[in-house]
């Protein structure tokens, strides 16, 4: 099917010059540790906390509503350190999900109402099916399916899901309009 | 029935000043509260130990059974004991909670759930049923399997010493408002 | 997004007569057909885990059982085992001063499971040396396992013999040219002697299994005494450790990590490649790329009227044109009749070819020995599995909905990446037929096709039409090796759109 056209308005978005466009009910926390590297979409109250690391997100992003970006801790003997969450090009993070993953690849997929547990690796080309809880420390192979609770492979992907999730992920921001006035 | 706020924060809490807090509250030393975390006291106060974890997104709701409801008179007391840690997104609603014990992201406890002590309730589960978790219990999995742990949960304390030095770079924090006892 | 989450509503139509959506079809551009993952060869190009990355070597893949050596999983709920430090100081306080001594167990993150839950220690390397467990049984699975593989050895050579005594026959000509066959089979650098292979090495029997008529008295205690069950292991763990198939939980044991392969495709009927990953397993790209998502227009339904039993509703769809080449569309009717007929046309050319290639076969093998020196065995024919030809079947689809097939094709541009980035409107000059063609933008354009349910459809039951696309495919392959003009063929496709479900009239 044909993505419908997602409508916003206007006020709510704010658009920077390299095609970010990120709602204002959003909390960033410690925005200057935040990159967005163009055309990402954060929609309303989704968190972001760069407060505790950096977190940075490749092209082509899109963020849901509610969604939560965590950057991972770990311990350490001496303390605990939080580690920079890092996303690649072309993610869609749906509806709710908390994600406290260290590594997201490229064209990774994550449903709604997922949890993606501490420092988890997410490698190119995977899907999380919503309502995934994915344990701390998984990793999760490219080409692969995970869905349950917890999280483990039901089965795998087209070899071109790497085109697929582009398209996808831009067609969505082409889709992503502002509220016509008639 | 509560219309008017009253938060108390003893000196050592660091409470975010973008959370939400509505009722009576109070808020042990030590403890953490992320921004947008809601705290609810709806049928009564309710009162955090010291040194819990609170994330964002969670909500603690102190609301009554509804079969409780009818006695306008009493207004039961919601403590949460010490050292619990309440992950993104989980939903708490039990009338008494312990010590150690561990609230996973976008877990649910319901209100006629009473923790113990140690307790782990895994991401993702939900628990509604009338009943008394033992100690040292760990909830996982899609059908809340249960297992006994060892030993409680260890504590967070080291990640807590953590982010008291962070957050107060980020956001603002709400004033204790209490002496040390 | 239909791909990755929702039902998938268009389905093409694979040579072998499956329907599948696009991204799942391959395309082979030697013998111009699609293909799917039912009606390839898969090969397994190399073993990794999943969970350190590593590639591991088939052969040690097999050693050790397709697990990993270094990565375990819960055998509690399946999920990866870490590895945690416990810094813990030696009983002895004084000790402890001198060396603060790093063990390791392992701990699962979701269950909260610990190697120190079945009570195994401590170790003092990263990577283990986690005790292995012997399994009781592991001799005689050992015993029969031998002679299984020596029986598959046996009839093995006993087929080859045959092959050879076939051949021998063919050689007798030799016996004119002074050539005997025991010389050849000399040359051949083969056993000269002919006995009976199964006679020769015949595999020792291992001793059978014996039944017993006394079983052991269940204890008393398993009547009396209550379940706890906390206590009782689960029908999956217990099927995680085969072996063992241990009954309570405290003798959980970690399991090794399964491994997962990377795999090439073949076309049955060429033996050409139509998908080959890189070697590192990280890595999502590929040497070798035949994908119909690349190479075969894309469809996608984008609105489709409320459909009402014999009222025609509009339908509109998009075409997205994958290649670098322009492309003209045409629909044909489809009719499941048509599709017998080609089937049984197939299946007689396939019975031609298969003679065809009989007849191959023997020509080279009479003439191999003329050639004298036979430094090429022929086994090297026999080398790669023999191509499969798959009957194709006939396709099962209730198609309940009229389609109106148009008269006239259009035109689809060839795709652009750089258009992205070019925000001058489109400057194309095609004369398009407006009834058909709806709106066009670079490779993409949107058809207006006109769908009429069945008259006796019942209420609420799912609409599914289909038709034959008709694009053409320009063969790059042949251009690049000859410097010729690309080839440019007419490929139909035959494709089904399921439309959702019908509404009452109103």
């Amino acid at each position: 099917m044909e993505l419908r056209d997602i409508n916003y308005n206007k006020g709510e978005y704010v658009e920077t010059a390299s095609g970010n466009k990120v709602c204002r009910q959003t909390i960033l926390c410690g925005s200057q540790n935040i990159i967005l590297q163009g055309k990402v979409i954060v929609q309303s109250e989704a968190i972001i906390r760069g407060d505790l690391a950096n977190v940075k997100t490749g092209r082509y992003c899109i963020i849901s509503k509610e969604a939560v970006l965590r950057p991972p801790y770990k311990k350490f003997s001496k303390g605990v350190a939080f580690f920079p969450l890092n996303m690649g090009d072309h993610v869609f993070v749906g509806e709710r999900s908390v994600v406290n993953a260290a590594v997201v690849g490229n064209y990774v997929y994550i449903g709604k109402n997922c949890v993606i547990g501490r420092r988890c690796t997410l490698k190119d080309c995977c899907v999380i099916e919503d309502n995934t809880i994915l344990a701390p420390e998984t990793v999760v192979p490219p080409f692969t399916r995970y869905g349950g609770s917890p999280g483990v492979q039901v089965g795998d992907l087209p070899e071109c899901q790497a085109d697929v999730m582009v398209d996808f992920t831009r067609g969505y921001y082409q889709h992503f309009q502002p509220l016509k006035l008639i | 029935m509560m219309s008017r706020n009253n938060i108390k924060i003893f000196p050592g809490a660091m409470v975010c000043e973008e959370s939400k807090l509505r009722g009576d509250i109070t808020i042990g030393s030590g403890t953490i509260v992320h921004p947008s975390a809601v705290i609810i006291a709806e049928a009564g106060p309710i009162i955090i130990g010291d040194w819990c974890l609170i994330e964002e997104q969670v909500k603690i709701v102190h609301r009554l059974p509804f079969d409780q409801q009818s006695n306008e008179n009493s207004q039961p007391v919601l403590i949460i004991g010490s050292n619990n840690v309440f992950e993104v997104d989980c939903i708490v609603e039990a009338p008494k909670i312990g010590n150690n014990n561990v609230f996973e992201s976008k877990c649910f406890v319901g209100n006629k759930v009473t923790i113990s002590n140690g307790c782990t309730i895994g991401a993702g589960c939900k628990i509604t049923d009338e009943q008394i978790l033992p100690e040292n219990v760990i909830i996982f999995g899609v059908n809340c399997q249960m297992r006994e742990g060892l030993d409680r949960p260890g504590p967070q304390t080291l990640q807590m010493e953590t982010l008291s030095k962070m957050l107060p770079n980020y956001h603002h924090i709400k004033k204790p408002n209490m002496k040390k006892e | 997004m239909a791909y990755i989450t929702g039902p998938d509503v268009v389905k093409y139509a694979c040579t072998c007569g499956l329907l599948k959506p696009i991204t799942h079809l391959y395309f082979c551009r030697y013998c111009t057909q699609i293909r799917c993952s039912f009606c390839v060869c898969h090969e397994i190009d190399s073993n990794f885990c999943g969970k350190c990355s590593e590639n591991i070597p088939s052969s040690e893949a097999r050693l050790k059982k397709n697990r990993c050596g270094n990565c375990y999983v819960c055998p509690s709920c399946q999920q990866d085992l870490s590895t945690r430090i416990a810094s813990k100081g030696s009983a002895n306080p004084e000790e402890a001063k001198s060396t603060p001594k790093k063990m390791y167990y392992l701990l699962c993150q979701f269950c909260r499971w610990s190697s120190r839950d079945v009570g195994i220690p401590d170790q003092s390397t990263v990577t283990g040396g986690w005790p292995k467990r012997e399994n009781v049984h592991a001799n005689r699975l050992q015993e029969l396992v031998d002679s299984y593989k020596a029986i598959i050895l046996a009839s093995k050579k006993h087929q080859q013999d045959k092959e050879k005594k076939k051949r021998v026959k063919c050689l007798s000509y030799t016996d004119r040219t002074g050539v005997t066959a025991a010389a050849i089979r000399k040359r051949l650098g083969l056993p000269a002697d002919m006995t009976h292979p199964m006679l020769k090495n015949r595999p020792k029997n291992p001793e059978p299994a014996k039944a017993k008529s006394e079983v052991e008295d269940l204890p008393d205690s398993i009547f009396t005494e209550p379940l706890n069950l906390a206590e009782i292991m689960s029908i999956e763990q217990r099927l995680l450790q085969p072996e063992q198939q241990p009954t309570t939980v405290d003798k959980l044991f970690p399991v090794h990590k399964q491994l997962s392969i990377k795999r090439s495709l073949r076309c049955r009927s060429c033996e050409h490649n139509v998908s080959k990953p890189e070697y590192n397993p990280n890595s999502v790209k590929f040497k070798i790329q035949l994908f119909a998502y690349y190479i075969i227009p894309e469809i996608r339904i984008v609105t489709v009227e409320p459909l009402r039993s014999g009222k025609t509703s509009e339908l509109i769809v998009k075409f997205t044109n994958p290649t670098q080449h322009q492309t003209t569309i045409t629909f044909f009717e489809l009719d499941l009749d048509e599709v017998e007929s080609v089937v049984t046309e197939e299946v007689a050319e396939v019975a031609e070819s298969f003679e065809q290639s009989l007849y191959l076969q023997e020509k080279q093998q009479l003439s191999l020995p003329s050639l004298g020196s036979l430094s090429q065995p022929s086994s090297l024919l026999a080398s790669r599995t023999p191509s499969i030809t798959v009957k194709p079947r006939r396709i099962k689809e209730d198609l309940n909905c009229k389609i109106g097939i148009p008269e006239s094709s259009f035109i689809l541009l060839p795709r652009d990446d750089a258009a992205e980035y070019d925000d001058s409107g489109d400057s194309h000059n095609i004369q398009d037929d407006p009834k058909l063609v709806k709106w066009r933008k670079s490779n993409k354009a949107f058809i207006r096709l006109y769908v009429t349910p069945n008259e006796d459809l019942p209420l609420n039951s799912e609409v599914t039409c289909g038709f034959v696309m008709q694009h053409i495919y320009t063969n790059t392959i042949t251009s690049k090796v000859e410097n010729k003009e690309p080839q440019q063929y007419n490929h139909k496709v035959k494709v089904f759109l399921t439309l959702g479900n019908s509404v009452g009239c109103d």
